[in-house]
């Protein structure tokens, strides 16, 4: 009987939102559960503020509304396969997919039929664009990001590097290999290597190993998360190895810097910083003042970026045929955004993004280093 | 209505039977119905997942329902369909990019996706009899900790052979199978083939060993067998599951059949019910049911006027709800114990008269003998059997009596190789049955009970006494014919159809002796048959027990600790205190055997009682 009345809610909520003709209908795959909350929950929570900021002042470009339709995919890949192809059913123009390769890549291979341009939220494999034409990514890539953090540690005289990474996940071991291959380009030596597995509790033998090397490296590259990269470097820091250490944009979260001295000093890339008076600082008290939440990372930012790529992309093609949006998007330059520009033209439409590097300070703050695109000269193969 | 013939059982079972099977498709076929109708196409694409979800899950059933095993390793079965299908079915200039570095015997097929599944099958049953080697020796939580180690081996080498899987990175360019018809008929050809293997000789074997390892050992089942056989099959439906998986997601990466995987499955497995395929089946439609309606809740929706707010993780909470409340109100699952439908006792079943005829009495055994000689055996340091010889000939009951802890029932356990003897040997013939293995024994027709009871308590009555027979290499046909005799020769006409489990205790120990008469030993050793009887009960087993061993010329060893009882029956009685054989002969000779009399009463007491005469 409770199954009964649940399924008559679905079949009447599925009435109550059938599409307006002029609305356009944007698909969002948001995993609310499961590893990708945490990178799609903020990026949604941004990308749907923009998108009603967009709304209310008359749609994209003043002219089209936006209808969101969001699906949560429990981070489960068989029920973003389900979400998409409703999404589809239910109209959806464009798909914003979850910030992850796997999900975005089983739904490009569905909206590939009609190309309907699918976008991921935050995802930076490479290798997720090379699906179709109508694939995008939105983040700067690991590659990207990998080339500039390369270039800094060449500038500040590193010679030789050692990698640690996890081969449990595209993103944890590609990270440290596009590193070591920029590195290398640039003149560095890649001293040695060490795996680990995600959620590895203890790394003292990956420390001994290190201290132990007949060269020991000036720096240690990793592009591990959290829990992870705590207790790597506890374990580092515990042996009383002071080597410097270089990682990726999931290193720009509170809880690491709230780790303490062990992380003072550490380096990271990330998509962007907040500059005093800068288009980004201004989105953080708009969307402070919205919603009463304070977006402490940049996937927020990102995913607003997301609404004006689309609106951008739409602007372009004057049209919101899916095929024309994709062509358009593909063709953009210089595309204005608030945590960076992007250009689609001339890539595998992983966008080309400015790639912040930040240092954490003894206080535990984010101090902005650098900022500037990856050098096409040393930006390593997907 | 009168009760059924109980000649009319093994038609009744098979129509039962056949019925459960009916019953669990049918099952299967309206909730795709009611989806497909009732919600268009959301419902069809809700139906297809949900057709892959019953062949893994049913395929799952197959090694965990009838092993009682709970396996987390059918992951690993489902990555190495996902990838070999993937690979198989790829267009070949797709491979080429996104597989540059594939070996060349596997590139280039371009298969369709029926043709690869031939391939994806012997795969998987080549993966389940290599790893089914080490792991059907295993029982309980250390076989299940060995499943989720295949689990992370084949994980680990997945992320690794970057070469044939793109190691972590997304595989992509999977063609998809979208087409719920070819789903459909995958789960119900699932459904069909688990239905048939549970109630064929294997899955019966298979049940027997899940629910009394000892007991299924001494009918001549070998465990790791009938085990590698479960898993063996269950692996090749998981890997041609695992491929279907693979084909409706068209792209994924190792951790796509990793634990989030494997533990939903787990769930919709427990949720319906282990023990059975319908258990399987109703456990995925009501997972399926559970979330897609939960879910669509999620984004905040009106109903009847009411506006219900955004609130996602809802399908999370409802499924650890629903897991709670199963495990609350129905430990078994929601179809419980018995396989989905009716049962060989249903009064639908009733009407049902064709009769089968039972096996006749088997020919009387010949003249042989079981001899023990010098049977030893120390349990750290205490001599629990000492030297004890004696015989065991065809043709006569032979008792042995002792008092608490003298050796007896370790005595039995030596000769039927439930225990390893120190020294000594247990011949039948030149054959010294202390070296085969213990399934070996029963060849050697030497039968037995237990002292504690030990049925195949999720079987019915009548199922533990066809184990026997055909795991005594009876054809299906004679297996029946010969259960009907020996349920007919201990009068358990009434119950056959009853679970082991729920029979009334006098009605348990004869069913033990009737499953052990089933296999038609030669030697049948009967370790206190009459223990917690009343003496009407006692004295009907007596009955039953001459005219048995009479009709068939066997001979029955009858440990009891009713003397009067042994010595109505035994025209030759041995006697043990602990661990040595302190007299043999006819029943009035060792009752005045004053060892005998020290035994159950005490040397002192003895003295009183010769100095008073």
């Amino acid at each position: 009987m409770k199954t009964k009345t649940l399924l008559m809610a679905s079949a009447i909520s599925a009435i109550g939102s059938a599409a307006c003709a002029e609305d356009y209908v944007i698909g969002v795959m948001s995993a609310q559960s499961g590893y990708l909350a945490p990178y799609d929950g903020p990026a949604y929570a941004g990308f749907q503020f923009c998108i009603d900021e967009i709304n209310a002042k008359g749609g994209l470009n003043g002219t089209i509304p936006v209808r969101l339709i969001v699906k949560d995919t429990r981070s489960d890949i068989a029920v973003g396969v389900q979400v998409v192809q409703e999404m589809i059913d239910e109209g959806a123009e464009f798909i914003v997919s979850s910030a992850d390769a796997d999900p975005t890549i089983a739904a490009a291979q569905i909206t590939a039929a009609d190309m309907i341009p699918t976008m991921t939220f935050a995802g930076t494999a490479p290798v997720l664009t090379q699906v179709g034409p109508h694939v995008f990514g939105s983040y700067p890539a690991d590659n990207q990001q990998a080339a500039v953090l390369a270039g800094y540690a060449r500038e500040q005289g590193f010679e030789s590097v050692w990698l640690v990474k996890s081969p449990d996940s595209a993103y944890t071991l590609g990270g440290p290999e596009y590193f070591g291959e920029a590195f290398s380009a640039l003149g560095g030596k890649v001293v040695g290597e060490s795996n680990y597995s995600l959620n590895q509790p203890d790394f003292s033998a990956i420390v001994t190993t290190i201290q132990g090397a007949a060269t020991p490296p000036d720096l240690i590259v990793t592009w591990a998360w959290e829990p992870d990269f705590p207790a790597f470097i506890r374990a580092l820091r515990g042996a009383g190895l002071d080597t410097q250490v270089m990682g990726g944009d999931v290193l720009d979260t509170p809880t690491i810097r709230g780790l303490g001295d062990v992380v003072t000093g550490v380096v990271h890339t990330s998509g962007g910083f907040p500059d005093e008076g800068s288009a980004y600082a201004d989105f953080i008290d708009r969307f402070k003042a919205a919603t009463g939440t304070e977006p402490d990372n940049n996937y927020y930012v990102n995913g607003c970026d997301i609404a004006h790529m689309i609106e951008q992309a739409i602007d372009a093609a004057g049209s919101t045929d899916p095929a024309a949006v994709s062509e358009a998007m593909a063709g953009i330059e210089n595309g204005e955004g608030i945590m960076s520009n992007f250009t689609f033209a001339g890539t595998d439409r992983m966008p080309l993004r400015d790639v912040v590097v930040a240092r954490i300070s003894a206080s535990g703050d984010k101090e902005f280093v650098l900022r500037q695109s990856a050098d096409p000269a040393i930006l390593p193969k997907p | 209505m009168n009760a059924p013939s109980l000649n009319t059982h093994p038609t009744r079972l098979q129509a039962a039977n056949g019925l459960r099977t009916v019953a669990s498709l049918a099952v299967l076929l309206v909730t795709v119905a009611v989806l497909v109708w009732g919600f268009g196409r959301t419902g069809e694409r809700i139906a297809v997942l949900m057709c892959v979800n019953v062949a893994a899950v049913v395929s799952l059933m197959v090694y965990c329902g009838n092993t009682g095993i709970v396996s987390f390793g059918h992951g690993a079965f489902m990555t190495v369909g996902a990838y070999l299908s993937g690979i198989l079915t790829m267009p070949v200039g797709l491979q080429r990019s996104a597989l540059p570095d594939l070996p060349g015997w596997l590139a280039g097929y371009e298969l369709s996706v029926l043709m690869a599944m031939p391939f994806v099958a012997l795969a998987g049953l080549a993966v389940a009899l290599l790893t089914g080697s080490a792991i059907a020796r295993l029982a309980g939580a250390s076989a299940t900790i060995a499943t989720l180690g295949l689990l992370i081996i084949v994980h680990s080498v997945a992320v690794s052979a970057r070469e044939i899987t793109r190691g972590s990175q997304t595989f992509y360019g999977v063609p998809r199978v979208t087409d719920l018809l070819i789903v459909l008929i995958a789960a119900l050809v699932f459904v069909l083939i688990a239905r048939v293997y549970r109630e064929s000789r294997w899955g019966l074997f298979a049940r027997a060993v899940r629910d009394d390892k000892d007991a299924a050992t001494v009918l001549g089942i070998a465990p790791s067998r009938a085990r590698l056989i479960a898993w063996s099959l269950s692996g090749a439906m998981a890997t041609v599951a695992g491929a279907l998986y693979g084909h409706i997601l068209g792209a994924f990466s190792p951790a796509s059949f990793y634990l989030n995987l494997v533990f939903a499955q787990v769930v919709m497995m427990i949720v319906g019910g282990m023990a059975s395929v319908g258990g399987a089946v109703v456990g995925v439609i009501a997972v399926t049911f559970m979330q897609n309606s939960v879910r669509n809740l999620e984004g905040g929706t009106t109903v009847l006027g009411f506006t219900l707010p955004e609130v996602f993780g809802l399908t999370t909470v409802a499924l650890g709800l629903a897991i709670l409340l199963v495990i609350w109100l129905r430990p078994q699952g929601i179809v419980g114990g018995f396989e989905l439908g009716p049962g060989a006792g249903a009064l639908l079943l009733r009407r049902v008269g064709r009769a089968t005829r039972p096996a006749d009495a088997p020919v009387p055994v010949g003249e042989m003998q079981l001899v023990a000689q010098g049977l030893s055996k120390n349990f750290a340091g205490v001599k629990a059997v000492d030297g004890v010889s004696f015989e065991v000939p065809t043709g006569r009951i032979t008792g042995l009596i002792g008092p608490n802890g003298a050796g007896k029932s370790t005595l039995v356990n030596l000769m039927t190789r439930q225990y390893d003897a120190d020294t000594g040997t247990a011949r039948i013939g030149d054959i010294d049955l202390t070296y085969l293995p213990p399934h070996g024994v029963i060849n050697r027709r030497v039968a037995r009970s237990f002292q504690n009871l030990r049925l195949f308590s999720g079987l019915t009555a009548y199922e533990n006494v066809l184990v026997a027979a055909l795991a005594a290499g009876h054809t299906r046909a004679k297996a029946h014919a010969v259960t009907l005799r020996e349920l007919a020769a201990f009068d358990l006409d009434d119950i056959a159809d009853m679970r082991a489990e729920n029979l009334p205790y006098g009605a348990r120990k004869r069913l033990e002796i009737a499953r052990a008469l089933a296999q038609e030993p030669a030697i049948l050793l009967l370790d206190e048959p009459a223990a917690g009887m009343n003496p009407a009960e006692t004295d009907d087993l007596a009955d039953r027990l001459e005219t048995i061993g009479r009709d068939r010329n066997i001979g029955i060893l009858l440990i009891d600790h009713d003397l009067k009882f042994v010595n109505r029956l035994s025209a030759r009685i041995v006697v043990m205190n602990r661990g040595q054989k302190v007299a043999e002969g006819t029943p009035e000779k060792v009752r005045a055997d004053v060892r005998v009399i020290e035994a159950y009463i005490g040397r002192g007491r003895t003295a009183r009682v010769a100095g008073q005469n």
